[in-house]
């Protein structure tokens, strides 16, 4: 089970959206969009919006820290165990909040208001579904459960995990006595990340990465450059 | 696109460093073109079809329909009109963004794809049929009982409509047809299309289907106000205006309330160009209209005062150009082209003398022919009294001398005499009255002679030019009247015209002086363009005729670059014989139904009897006997007289008027009129107009194609809803609270719903169709064969189907033949053929108007004179039925054809045109001799239509066009039968249109002179060949000499001021908790986002300004009741109440509000806080006020035409309340 659930399932996820990706990339092109509603409502859509992406941003950062960073980095620079989770429930918190928010505000927008829900399709509302889900457990993982119960110590166990997944040695044992709602909250971001290829969401791979480099006047080719 | 990559990996090539140059600053960018390719895959197509766009805006533009995948993708402008030549600019491309938009119709969700019925009528009609009755019967089941009607007459509007089959609603068509006819008769089935120009195949559909019936077409130029009464006052001619390329031959140009570059967008090119050519242009409009801004001079004249400013100015053109000066050109113009050196009798009464009609040649000698018909001048050079060649009386006997030349009746040349000033026997003191708000009356001295007429008696004479001075303050002659500088406020001085229009006088003489002087210097060129903003009011005609004083004082009429032009729905079917003999069947029966559209509707909706405005108080001061007529009275006198066609024509069947007259004896067609006239003297038949309460009177059937006539023409559009619909109307007014009429006879109770069925053809769900009770579903102008053409430009555009007409849609004309085909079908076995009696009016340009002499009012129902049929009442026509073939003869063209074609006065034969139609249509294939088709020309198609008119028109025909000018010749002797010779070989098939845009020849059925080389100007033929006008003196008419044109102090050119009728009379019902209000004067301008209704329902075009109804408003009002910009609006008064959103802007003038024209209320329309009902049209508060001065016939230049003459349907001298609506209620529990 453990193998099915922290070996075979994540690259499977991994898999379908890398590969799903770039094949909806290369086919659908004019489809890769974040599908902007803004035309349609404003009001909610500023508070939502800016709230999500803003807080998803710094969770994102939060989990690279918590995740990808092994313990012994933070113990080189004497961080304490304390100090650590202190703060990253403190700024995990207030993130995650704002991100939180932001998804509840959407999803709402996204339900009730006749014009937006008339033009929502099925995978809008599974990308913002999951993302509550996976937000709501991780919060309150962060919020409640790490201030009432203890911090959990996941960086001597999820974070190993996940760097050896990336490096395709994967140790599943580490995972035996994760927490059952880190082990959910794990399990929909596997599923959510099997879901973006389908979803709005791909839009997180486009940014203007080249723009910083690329010389100041751009021009075309009169004919398909080759 | 995909297809297009050669490798799927270059989708990432925008990772991947461009190609740099300049020093790096520069990169190819790598990133793939591909996704362009979406772009031009969308403009790819397959084919290309040139069509056009049979919309009311008389653009007729030609357009490329570009089909991709049997779908209708996009249109483009046409761009090989064929050159004007290296001195004018070009026509092409025409086109503005609402032809553009036109193909979203095509599959959007208001095109009406399959047949559809009101639910309780098709219900009931099943109903019926399945019981096992026959067609007839079971319409008669449904409309002879008044519950069964009444359950889908309130359903009106409201929703409901189920799909039908075409065969099922022809049926039910025929069988209605057939049953009005056996119940009611012909005239009871009505048929509503406007604008023939521009579709002339589809009007024609119905208009043949329904002239071989005997139902009655209404009238659309009169009714939608657009026609200027003072055009055939003044040159006894409709409408005839200059093209658009025209504009660049003017030096001077006034822009006088029509927006060029808003209502004609593809001419207005015109007027800019000009400008680069040193033309100047003023305008004149109360409110910073687009025109405005292309102008040089700005004339802010308040709305509806128009008038006074141009008197003011021919106030100073007489003083400076005639009086203080002498101008040649401009004197000998006038001499030789209008009324001005004609002779007035001036009458003793009690005010003093007054100027009453022309001296005639009968007034000195009775023994000349037509002599009451024959005007006179003044020679002073020989002191004699000359009968100069071109009057009227000359048009219709042998003389030939129906013509300019300056003769007189022995042949002599003469000189007019344009004033008396040198050789009068006395100064009189003349009355003129004079109009304000208290009018009254002043008096001038003319210079008169004396004459002695036949009986002795001593007879005063002035000219009209000499009344003109005299009328205007210019002339003096005598101590005791006041001279006058343009500083005084006295009458037309232009200090007088600035406190009535608020204009500086100083702009107001500059301009009048710019103006003659340009036209002194180019000999004419200088040209003024008017439109809705000085023709829709009550006085139209003062202000025309107040503005065209100045073209015709300064020589600039039938002058290439000066004139007069007319923009506001007016049109022109180019080859109008032809068409005129298909689409009024007269190939097959001599006289159509032709009634004029705001007299029908004043009386079938009842706003007869909420009439508010007392004729009384527009009367002239010097006393009248008709001014204290209630207009429909008038208009039954109208009637009575042969003014005015009234259809349906008699209270009883007009089929059973002839079946009696046989029964009482009469044989011949003469017998029968006779007996007919006997009965009506008698009083035992009566018209139907008396009795418009009477249900044997109310029209029965409208069909209604190419026209929205409830969202966009319906003056008094709750008068509609209630009366002739009966479904929810909310006049809030009270009926016969004010004045009633004498002679009508009225129920105490209003009739509410007359129609037994409205049938409307659309290719969109318009307000009218929503009214319905059966829609059919129409091809549109990318789909059927049609023929298009417009004054603005000199070419005649084909329709062509890109596509087969898609879902069930039909084109207009086979629609009609499939309805004519079931008519028959059943009138075979319910309808034999039988014999009807038109009751015609006197007709303009036969000899129907010398008709009633001397412009006296003689009324044979007193006694005043005798009943004598075609000359003091109507004409009763006797015509032949063939109802059981009515559907051969629609697709046939008949053999009266043959015999002749016939426009205007103008008559040629038919014969040669007939056997080239066969060569170009063939005949029907029948060896049965007996069928009445065998051997003539078919016209089963539209395009066979097409040819038909084309091949019988002398604009489209060469060899047309050259009989015509040999007839012209025959009937007034000028040489002119070679203006188009070398023409013959031009005879234009619908293949050539198809082709490239095509001119159009010169033919005498047109006033003007066209060619490769030079543009059209109206009248030019009349100046330059010297073919008199169509008038009383065969010149242009400042003074109109007809009793009601007196009674009402309209004989000579004056300002009224514009009616300011309250918003609520005094026994209409209160509005309660009325909150704050502000009274405006109501204005309904054509939009810039729309024409009419078409396109103000098209995605594309809504996207550019605000959809919904809205009304622009002064930021002053605005904020006098608490409203900003895009608040809701109630705008009410006693016609009806609108819900609309404000637009509220400083371009627009305090006191003056503008509801843009026909926005149609099909979607987005809240309810009215006052009738807690749906809220209205922009036509909810207004109504129709007919002017009798526009009901006068029978009497030269002012005899009945259809869409010539009648009173208009004007809509802007009504006053109304805005409010804000605080609580928006969409009614949607």
């Amino acid at each position: 089970m453990l193998i099915f659930l922290y070996a075979i399932f994540p690259y499977t996820a991994l898999t379908i959206m890398i590969v799903g990706s770039i094949l909806r990339f290369i086919y659908q092109p004019l489809r890769w969009t974040s599908k902007s509603s803004e035309l349609l409502e404003k009001k909610w859509l500023r508070y939502g919006s800016l709230l999500f992406h803003w807080g998803i941003l710094f969770v994102f950062g939060g989990h690279v820290m918590g995740l990808l960073i092994p313990i012994e980095v933070y113990q080189f620079f004497h961080i304490s165990t304390e100090t650590y989770h202190f703060m990253a429930n403190l700024f995990g918190g207030i993130t995650g909040l704002m991100a939180f928010s932001g998804v509840v505000i959407l999803l709402l927008r996204r339900t009730f208001d006749p014009l937006v829900r008339r033009h929502s399709t099925i995978s809008d509302y599974v990308a913002l579904i999951a993302l509550f889900v996976i937000m709501g457990l991780g919060l309150f993982e962060t919020v409640f459960y790490n201030n009432i119960i203890g911090s959990y110590e996941y960086r001597l166990t999820i974070n190993p995990w996940i760097r050896e997944i990336l490096v395709f040695h994967p140790n599943v044992t580490l995972m035996a006595h994760v927490p059952i709602l880190l082990q959910i909250h794990i399990f929909c971001a596997f599923l959510l990340f099997a879901a973006t290829p389908f979803t709005r969401l791909v839009h997180i791979y486009s940014a203007p990465v080249r723009f910083p480099w690329r010389a100041p006047m751009q021009y075309r080719a009169r004919n398909r450059y080759r | 696109m995909s297809d297009s990559r050669q490798h799927f990996w270059e989708v990432f090539s925008h990772f991947t460093r461009g190609e740099r140059i300049n020093a790096n600053w520069t990169e190819l960018s790598p990133r793939s073109r591909d996704w362009e390719q979406l772009y031009r895959n969308r403009w790819q197509h397959d084919k290309v079809v040139r069509s056009t766009h049979g919309v009311n805006c008389t653009g007729s533009c030609s357009w490329k329909i570009h089909v991709k995948n049997g779908v209708i993708a996009y249109e483009t402008q046409a761009t090989d009109y064929p050159s004007l030549g290296a001195d004018v600019p070009e026509y092409e491309p025409r086109g503005c963004p609402r032809g553009a938009s036109f193909s979203w119709y095509e599959y959007s969700p208001l095109r009406i794809k399959y047949p559809y019925v009101r639910k309780e009528l098709l219900m009931l009609w099943r109903q019926e049929l399945a019981a096992g009755h026959d067609p007839i019967t079971a319409y008669h089941h449904i409309t002879q009982n008044p519950d069964r009607v009444k359950q889908y007459r309130e359903k009106r509007g409201k929703g409901g409509f189920i799909r039908a089959t075409w065969d099922e609603v022809t049926t039910l068509l025929a069988a209605s047809s057939i049953h009005t006819i056996q119940h009611y008769g012909p005239d009871r089935i009505i048929g509503f299309s406007p604008i023939p120009a521009m579709s002339q195949v589809s009007y024609t559909a119905g208009a043949r289907f329904l002239s071989l019936l005997g139902g009655t077409l209404l009238s659309f130029y009169d009714w939608y106000a657009d026609l200027p009464p003072a055009s055939p006052q003044i040159w006894g001619d409709q409408t005839d205006v200059p093209e658009s390329a025209d504009w660049y031959n003017a030096s001077y140009m006034i822009i006088w309330g029509t927006n060029l570059p808003m209502t004609r967008t593809p001419d207005a090119h015109f007027m800019v160009e000009a400008r680069y050519n040193g033309t100047k242009v003023t305008a004149v409009s109360p409110d910073y209209a687009e025109y405005v801004k292309f102008a040089d001079t700005w004339l802010p004249a308040k709305a509806g005062t128009d008038a006074a400013l141009a008197m003011a100015m021919t106030h100073v053109i007489l003083k400076e150009f005639y009086f203080d000066e002498q101008t040649p050109y401009f004197e000998q113009y006038v001499k030789q082209y209008t009324d001005l050196p004609f002779l007035i009798i001036l009458s003793p009464g009690e005010h003093g003398y007054t100027a009453t009609r022309f001296l005639r040649a009968s007034d000195l000698d009775h023994a000349i022919e037509h002599g009451e018909w024959k005007t006179l001048i003044y020679d002073a050079m020989t002191d004699h009294y000359a009968v100069p060649n071109g009057c009227l009386g000359y048009r219709y006997e042998a003389s030939q001398k129906w013509n300019l030349i300056e003769r007189d009746e022995n042949d002599q040349p003469f000189s007019a005499t344009l004033s008396l000033k040198d050789h009068h026997d006395s100064l009189l003191a003349v009355s003129f009255p004079y109009f304000a708000e208290q009018s009254y009356v002043r008096t001038r001295h003319v210079p008169a002679k004396k004459v002695i007429n036949h009986a002795g008696e001593a007879v005063w004479v002035t000219t009209v030019f000499d009344l003109l001075a005299a009328h205007v303050g210019v002339s003096h002659y005598h101590p005791t009247d006041e001279i006058l500088s343009y500083e005084d406020n006295a009458p037309f001085t232009p200090a007088w015209q600035e406190a009535i229009t608020g204009v500086d006088r100083a702009l107001c003489i500059r301009v009048a002086r710019e103006f003659a002087t340009h036209a002194n210097m180019t000999k004419g060129k200088a040209l003024i363009a008017l439109g809705a903003g000085t023709n829709h009011w009550y006085h139209s005609d003062t202000v025309y005729r107040a503005i065209i004083n100045l073209v015709l004082l300064c020589g600039c009429q039938g002058v290439n670059g000066g004139g007069w032009a007319h923009y506001v729905g007016q049109e022109k079917v180019r080859p109008v014989e032809g068409f005129g003999t298909i689409a009024f069947a007269k190939d097959w029966i001599s006289t159509a139904r032709q009634q004029n559209g705001t007299s029908f509707f004043y009386f079938v909706t009842e706003q007869f009897r909420y009439e508010e405005l007392s004729t009384k108080t527009v009367g002239s001061p010097l006393g009248g006997r008709f001014t204290d007529r209630h207009p429909a009275d008038m208009n039954l006198l109208a009637a009575r007289l042969g003014w005015l066609p009234s259809f349906p024509q008699f209270v009883e069947n007009s089929l059973d008027t002839v079946k009696k007259a046989k029964e009482s004896g009469a044989q011949t067609a003469f017998e029968i009129a006779q007996s007919i006239a006997k009965r009506l003297v008698d009083g035992d038949l009566t018209f139907a107009m008396q009795h418009p309460n009477q249900e044997s009177t109310y029209p029965r059937l409208l069909f209604v194609w190419r026209s929205n006539l409830l969202g966009s023409s319906s003056k008094g559009h709750e008068y509609f809803l209630q009366h002739l619909l009966g479904t929810s109307g909310h006049p809030l007014a009270k009926p016969d609270s004010l004045w009633t009429p004498q002679d009508i006879v009225m129920n105490p109770e209003i009739p509410k719903g007359k129609l037994d069925l409205l049938v409307t053809m659309d290719f969109r769900m318009t307000g009218t169709a929503l009214y319905s009770d059966i829609v059919l579903p129409a091809a549109t102008w990318y789909e059927k064969h049609d023929i298009s053409s417009t004054d603005m430009h000199p070419f005649i555009h084909p329709f062509q189907p890109a596509i087969s007409p898609p879902y069930e849609t039909k084109s207009d004309w086979q629609a009609f033949v499939a309805i004519a085909k079931r008519f028959s079908e059943l009138a075979e076995i319910y309808l034999p053929a039988t014999e009807d009696v038109v009751m015609a009016p006197l007709a303009h340009d036969s000899i129907d108007e010398i008709a009633q002499p001397l412009g006296e009012v003689k009324d044979w129902l007193t006694g005043e004179v005798e009943p004598i049929p075609g000359k003091t009442m109507p004409k009763f026509i006797l015509v032949q039925r063939d109802y059981p073939h009515l559907y051969e003869q629609m697709i046939t063209v008949g053999p009266l054809a043959k015999a002749a074609i016939a426009g205007k006065g103008i008559k040629i034969s038919g014969e040669k045109a007939y056997d080239e139609l066969i060569q170009r249509v063939g005949v029907h294939e029948t060896t049965d001799a007996a069928d009445l088709r065998s051997g003539k020309p078919r016209i089963q198609e539209e395009r066979q239509v097409a040819e038909a008119i084309l091949t019988l028109s002398g604009a489209t025909n060469g060899r047309r066009a050259n009989e015509q000018w040999k007839a012209l010749a025959a009937i007034t002797g000028l040489p002119i039968e070679h203006v188009e010779i070398g023409k013959e070989e031009v005879a234009y098939t619908f293949e050539d249109l198809t082709v490239q845009p095509r001119l159009s020849l010169a033919t005498p059925i047109w006033s003007g002179l066209e060619s490769e080389t030079r543009r059209y100007s109206p009248f030019t033929s009349n100046v330059e060949l010297k073919i008199p006008w169509h008038t009383l003196t065969g010149r242009q008419h400042f003074y109109v000499d007809h009793e009601v044109m007196r009674d009402f102090g309209e004989a000579l050119p004056t300002f009224r001021p514009p009616l300011g009728l309250e918003p609520f009379m005094p026994h209409d019902e209160k509005i309660m908790n009325q909150g704050q209000t502000v009274v405006v004067r109501y204005l309904t301008p054509h939009q810039k986002w729309g024409i009419h209704s078409t396109y103000t329902d098209n995605l594309r075009m809504l996207s550019l300004f605000r959809g919904g109804q809205t009304i622009w408003m002064a930021n002053e009002d605005a904020k006098s009741i608490g409203i900003a910009d895009n608040d809701w609006v109630e705008v009410y008064n006693r016609n009806g109440a609108i819900a609309a959103r404000a637009v509220v802007t400083h371009r627009i003038p305090q006191g003056i509000a503008m509801m843009y024209h026909a926005q149609d209320r099909t979607v987005g329309v809240p309810g009215s806080a006052i009738t807690k009902d749906r809220a209205g049209t922009h036509n909810s508060v207004t109504r129709i006020i007919p002017k009798p001065t526009h009901m006068i016939g029978g009497y030269a230049q002012l005899g009945y035409g259809f869409n010539y003459y009648g009173p208009t349907g004007h809509q802007r001298d009504v006053m109304t309340v805005i409010r804000p609506l605080k609580e928006v209620n969409w009614l949607e529990d």
